[in-house]
């Protein structure tokens, strides 16, 4: 009965209060996996490898497919795996004084290929979102050594930079502060290792602050302990620029308590390229509450400082998002985004509704 | 389900959420972009019109600033006050570099007007996963780049430094990656607007670093940004590597409009200075 009472005002409270994201890795925090169980890139996000296609086939939707049309396992050939998503949307914003928007939107398709040329060994893997509008290449790399807790890696090329939580939502604080998200990759290189506890980054790349001049370049790290309900992490950058030096610093961490997944992060990022230079913070609370089988409700609240030394300035995200996956590599998100900042910037006051179709491979 | 579990989650939520809800700041002594008033001369709100103030404070500063800014712009592209001007009017985007993020006078040829309204030729729709800007917000960003995109009416209004030093800022392309077609121009950015009469003294020539293919180019300022200088060659240019080369009686340099010089390139013996390699790509 107190159970039931809790879950109830748990579920309540968070309607009231408004949340919201996209994040994939609360699957990893819930059921202790490490990034490279369910996806070829060991620093997680993109195309699924073998286990990542069953998990998705199997465990995460409401229903499996009968077996005559569960033909898809990823591969088209023994060496080369691809993949893809895809996410539709239509929304409503309002914000105070402003017209309230609505409207359909293609946010992105893209598809993910990986060329194993040698098994376990040598690979070149490609993101490419193909749309809306043109082709645009996101990742690229060739990677060599094995990723599935063999050790050392590397890659060179295109690619992310390892920095805290890998969240499908781009626009969340603590990825837009570091700047660091799917949506903006480096050119470079990366030293990995895995073992099965561990998993470590060490990245060389051009740094986003040298696009357009080349000259300067970032080193960024991470380093991560997992464990069967809880993970920490730490993450590191630092970037010399003509326009200023930039310096993040990140920790996150992962934890399970029954049938929720928790996830938080925390950034702080010194940029030189003001005058005088700004120290910035952000923050990450989310937790993802599996009710049952293809059914999980997330909550996420966010917070951002843009400039430690301005009082009163801060501002913050809460997002209530309901995730139905009914069969295989379809899912229907719906959810609500309520900001919350300075009572004087409307978009920092704004809302937004918004349905989601998630269709995967 | 387990109780317990579910217990210890509610009382987490429970713990963790007032918390958060009471962060948020109440913006006492701040402008509606979150800065302190009289920080640069600004003091409040600031209603949207076709001026690049204006669309720095409306739209710029409180919504594309959220990436677009410091270190970690994308595209190196910093919406700041200080920087937008410089680096939108007259200088090519870096996705596709034929065509001018601002192209003074025409709004449908500015890729940032490709973004906003979700047609450009590469990549998503801005602001990154919205909510899009409205169409009469666009719509005043239209009217100023119709203009002619003149720099911001007042001072600016924002907290990036000005970068008083004479440098360059920008080279596009600058060799950082291949550019998929012979690029119409290779532009240079700088912090400070150049004396155009000073430029009649240089001339440039686009040459293979294997040195069998050498084109003449043409050296002028960027539409309505003297802050841009753009180099044109006079012929496409065939895939392959390139150096762009710089020629003047005496060290190749610019001049800004309180008469300072700055050197351009890495000189070489022969006078000449060698500004940036790039590489024009073979598409199959």
């Amino acid at each position: 009965m107190m159970a039931r009472l809790l879950s109830a005002s748990f579920l309540l409270l968070a309607l009231l209060l408004g949340f919201a994201a996209h994040a994939e890795p609360y699957l990893a925090v819930e059921e202790g996996y490490k990034c490279n169980v369910c996806h070829v890139n060991p620093t997680g996000g993109g195309l699924r490898n073998d286990f990542g296609v069953t998990y998705a086939k199997v465990l995460l939707p409401e229903q499996s497919i009968g077996p005559e049309f569960d033909k898809w396992n990823g591969k088209v050939a023994d060496i080369l795996h691809v993949g893809g998503d895809l996410r539709a949307d239509w929304s409503r914003t309002t914000a105070p004084n402003t017209p309230a928007t609505d409207g359909f939107a293609l946010e992105q398709f893209r598809v993910y290929g990986d060329l194993a040329i040698i098994p376990n060994k040598l690979g070149i893997y490609v993101d490419e979102q193909i749309a809306p509008n043109g082709s645009q290449n996101e990742e690229a790399y060739v990677r060599y050594g094995n990723t599935n807790n063999g050790g050392f890696y590397f890659k060179g090329g295109q690619f992310y930079l390892p920095f805290g939580w890998r969240l499908q939502d781009q626009s969340a604080f603590v990825r837009q502060l570091t700047g660091i998200n799917m949506t903006t990759p480096d050119k470079g290189v990366e030293i990995g290792y895995e073992k099965p506890h561990w998993s470590a980054q060490l990245d060389f790349t051009n740094g986003s602050a040298n696009t357009g001049s080349g000259t300067g370049h970032e080193v960024t790290g991470q380093v991560q302990y997992v464990q069967s309900i809880w993970r920490l992490g730490l993450a590191a950058s630092s970037e010399q620029a003509q326009v200023g030096n930039r310096r993040m610093a990140g920790i996150f961490a992962g934890l399970k308590t029954g049938p929720v997944a928790w996830l938080g992060e925390f950034d702080v990022v010194h940029d030189d390229s003001f005058a005088p230079a700004e120290t910035q913070a952000a923050a990450l609370f989310e937790g993802d509450w599996r009710l049952m089988k293809g059914h999980n409700l997330k909550l996420t609240a966010e917070w951002e400082d843009p400039d430690r030394r301005v009082p009163n300035d801060q501002f913050t995200r809460y997002s209530l998002v309901y995730e139905y996956t009914p069969i295989p590599f379809l899912q229907l998100r719906g959810g609500y985004r309520r900001d919350v900042g300075i009572p004087q910037s409307p978009s920092e006051n704004q809302r937004q509704l918004f349905v989601e179709l998630h269709g995967y491979y | 389900m387990n109780s317990s579990g579910v217990t210890r989650s509610g009382v987490l939520l429970g713990l963790c959420l007032p918390l958060l809800q009471a962060c948020a700041g109440n913006g006492q002594g701040l402008d509606a972009n979150g800065r302190p008033i009289g920080e640069s001369g600004g003091s409040g709100s600031v209603p949207l019109s076709a001026d690049l103030s204006s669309i720095e404070a409306n739209v710029f500063t409180p919504i594309c600033s959220k990436c677009h800014i410091g270190g970690g712009a994308p595209e190196g592209l910093r919406l700041d006050s200080a920087d937008a001007y410089n680096l939108l009017v007259g200088v090519p985007s870096t996705e596709v570099p034929s065509i001018l993020r601002v192209k003074p006078g025409d709004p449908d040829n500015s890729y940032i007007i490709q973004k906003l309204e979700g047609h450009a030729a590469v990549g998503a729709q801005m602001p990154l996963g919205g909510p899009y800007l409205s169409t009469a917000t666009i719509g005043f960003i239209r009217q100023w780049i119709s203009n002619g995109a003149p720099p911001a009416s007042g001072a600016a209004s924002g907290s990036i430094n000005a970068t008083p030093d004479f440098v360059v800022k920008a080279i596009v392309p600058d060799g950082s990656e291949p550019v998929a077609q012979s690029p119409p121009q290779i532009s240079v950015a700088f912090s400070r607007e150049l004396d155009g009469n000073e430029l009649a003294l240089l001339s440039a020539r686009v040459e293979s670093m294997d040195g069998i293919s050498t084109v003449t180019a043409r050296i002028s300022l960027a539409s309505g940004n003297s802050k841009v200088l753009l180099i044109t060659p006079d012929e496409k240019l065939a895939p392959g590597t390139y150096r762009v080369m710089l020629r003047s009686p005496v060290t190749p340099q610019v001049s800004d409009l309180s008469g300072r010089t700055l050197a351009l390139g890495k000189q070489s013996q022969n006078g000449e200075s060698e500004l940036v390699q790039f590489e024009v790509e073979v598409l199959p």
